[in-house]
């Protein structure tokens, strides 16, 4: 389909330039490099993060973040270890992502990913806790994912029923490696976790501030 | 030797999903006389899941602090948890405003820059020495390795450590103590697929297949690595991908602390081997 040049947003790619990780999105030139070895295209040869750059230089901006390929990026950085022109490739897909989220919020428009939904529901429990507890994570995005309590624990049960039992058996969580009777079982608390709190508020306000 | 005592920072899958990771680092450095001071109450580094640089720094800024205020340089076993210490290190270091504004949300994240963060294979080969290394071992550890490193150690070129598409120093360990390193070099630094697992899984099954897949085809007896999350995928959901995908490889997971410490005569129990999901024991039989 060609592209409506009305319809473009000339500013959307100072958006990305504003955003920490965006800064050297004008540096591409389009080389594709980033493409060619990317893990991703690989396996889903229609996945070019070389395309979303230059669909984000032309102002495709509901195009761009509202493409389901921003969150099947497996952040391994090879792209960003290649790019010749150090436009940081990695970084700028995240920085999609998160103006992505942005305009979720804004109601412009709809993330099918449920990735956001577990990114959040990880961090919630480090914003809780202080570290990664795994199954407080795994009860918040399994329902989340699929819209209903029951759902969830039925899709949870199916992914991770197996896995929890091998964790089980081999004594790395729960009684049977003689770590302590509910290790890994119960979310494990720092004490300081009043600053916790206080690192994502303030995480929250410079988001806000940009 | 020019390293005597660190700060130990482990990372959240050390006190379950990668227990035998955290226990074979403790009994590897315990054996090469390297003290580790585990950073007191330390928290996460934000993984993969955080992608608001802001949190990253905020978050290690904390871990850094703690560390520095014993006047230590952290050691972390886990790839992604050196990433974020290295990338909020590198942040803080050249930002004196950010430092002051990190500060400002509560006194313990003061952190005026003076350690560096340092990856486990760094050490190990970069700071304690393969000449160290060699005169303390005992055994021979005769296994055909597949050595794959993932991701984080030679990339992103802002906090690698080792060469991005040809990475030595685990190759270098393994010869050391005895072992083959088998023809890996197309796979060594590619992604597990780990940060997909709980997204899509399909595509994350799929990156895993071809890591195990070369390894069975160049022969090896194990995969040794050096990240948790890499060892989640490739051994305590190898059954669930054979079973998705309808293949067998059977193909034990090690780190490489473990196979060090086999060659150091450390008890393999006390190596966390009885951990290992697929079973890491037969590679005993090849321990002389």
């Amino acid at each position: 389909m060609p592209i409506k040049t009305w319809e473009l947003d000339p500013n959307f790619k100072n958006e990305i330039l504003n955003e920490p990780g965006g800064e050297h999105l004008t540096a591409c030139y389009q080389c594709s490099t980033c493409t060619l070895g990317c893990p991703i295209t690989e396996l889903v040869p229609s996945y070019n993060p070389r395309k979303i750059i230059q669909m984000s230089l032309l102002g495709m901006r509901t195009e761009v973040l509202s493409n389901p390929d921003l969150w099947i990026c497996a952040i391994c950085q090879t792209c960003t270890a290649r790019c010749p022109q150090n436009v940081v490739v990695g970084d700028v897909l995240a920085v999609m992502r998160r103006l992505a989220e942005k305009a979720e919020e804004a109601g412009e428009i709809k993330i099918e990913s449920p990735r956001p939904l577990f990114e959040t529901a990880f961090l919630h429990t480090v914003e809780k806790y202080g570290r990664l507890y795994d199954i407080g994570l795994a009860m918040e995005y399994y329902p989340k994912r699929e819209g209903s309590f029951v759902a969830g624990q039925k899709a949870m049960m199916s992914d991770y029923m197996g896995f929890g039992m091998r964790m089980f058996l081999k004594g790395k969580m729960g009684p049977l490696g003689g770590h302590g009777l509910f290790k890994g079982l119960l979310a494990s608390k720092i004490k300081q976790r009043d600053v916790m709190k206080k690192i994502f508020k303030w995480v929250e306000e410079k988001e806000k501030e940009r | 030797m020019s390293v005597e005592k660190l700060a130990y920072y482990p990372g959240c899958p050390s006190e379950a999903t990668a227990l035998e990771q955290h226990m074979s680092t403790e009994a590897v450095f315990e054996k090469l006389g390297v003290e580790l001071v585990e950073v007191e109450e330390w928290n996460c580094c934000g993984a993969a899941e955080a992608e608001d640089p802001n949190l990253v720094y905020a978050l290690n800024a904390r871990n850094l602090a703690i560390a520095e205020r014993v006047n230590l340089d952290i050691m972390t076993p886990c790839s992604i948890c050196y990433y974020n210490l290295a990338r909020a290190n590198n942040a803080l270091k050249a930002d004196e405003e950010l430092r002051a504004e990190i500060k400002g949300i509560d006194p313990s994240l003061e952190y005026n820059g003076t350690i560096t963060p340092k990856h486990i294979l760094d050490v190990l080969v970069n700071d304690i020495g393969l000449e160290e290394i060699k005169s303390k071992l005992v055994k021979k550890v005769e296994v055909k390795v597949a050595p794959y490193y993932g991701c984080y150690i030679g990339r992103p070129p802002e906090t690698a450590f080792d060469d991005p598409d040809d990475p030595v120093l685990m190759d270098q360990l393994i010869e050391l103590i005895g072992g083959e390193n088998v023809p890996f070099s197309t796979m060594k630094t590619k992604c597990c697929g780990g940060p997909l697992m709980m997204t899509r899984a399909d595509l994350a099954f799929e990156m895993a297949r071809k890591i195990l897949d070369t390894a069975k085809n160049a022969g090896a007896d194990c995969i040794a690595l050096a990240c948790p999350l890499c060892g989640m995928m490739l051994d305590a959901k190898q059954p669930d991908i054979e079973k998705a995908l309808n293949v067998k490889f059977e193909m034990p997971i090690v780190y490489i602390t473990q196979l060090l410490g086999l060659a150091l005569g450390i008890e393999p129990n006390k190596l966390g081997l009885q951990k290992n999901v697929v079973g890491a024991k037969k590679i005993l039989e090849k321990v002389v």
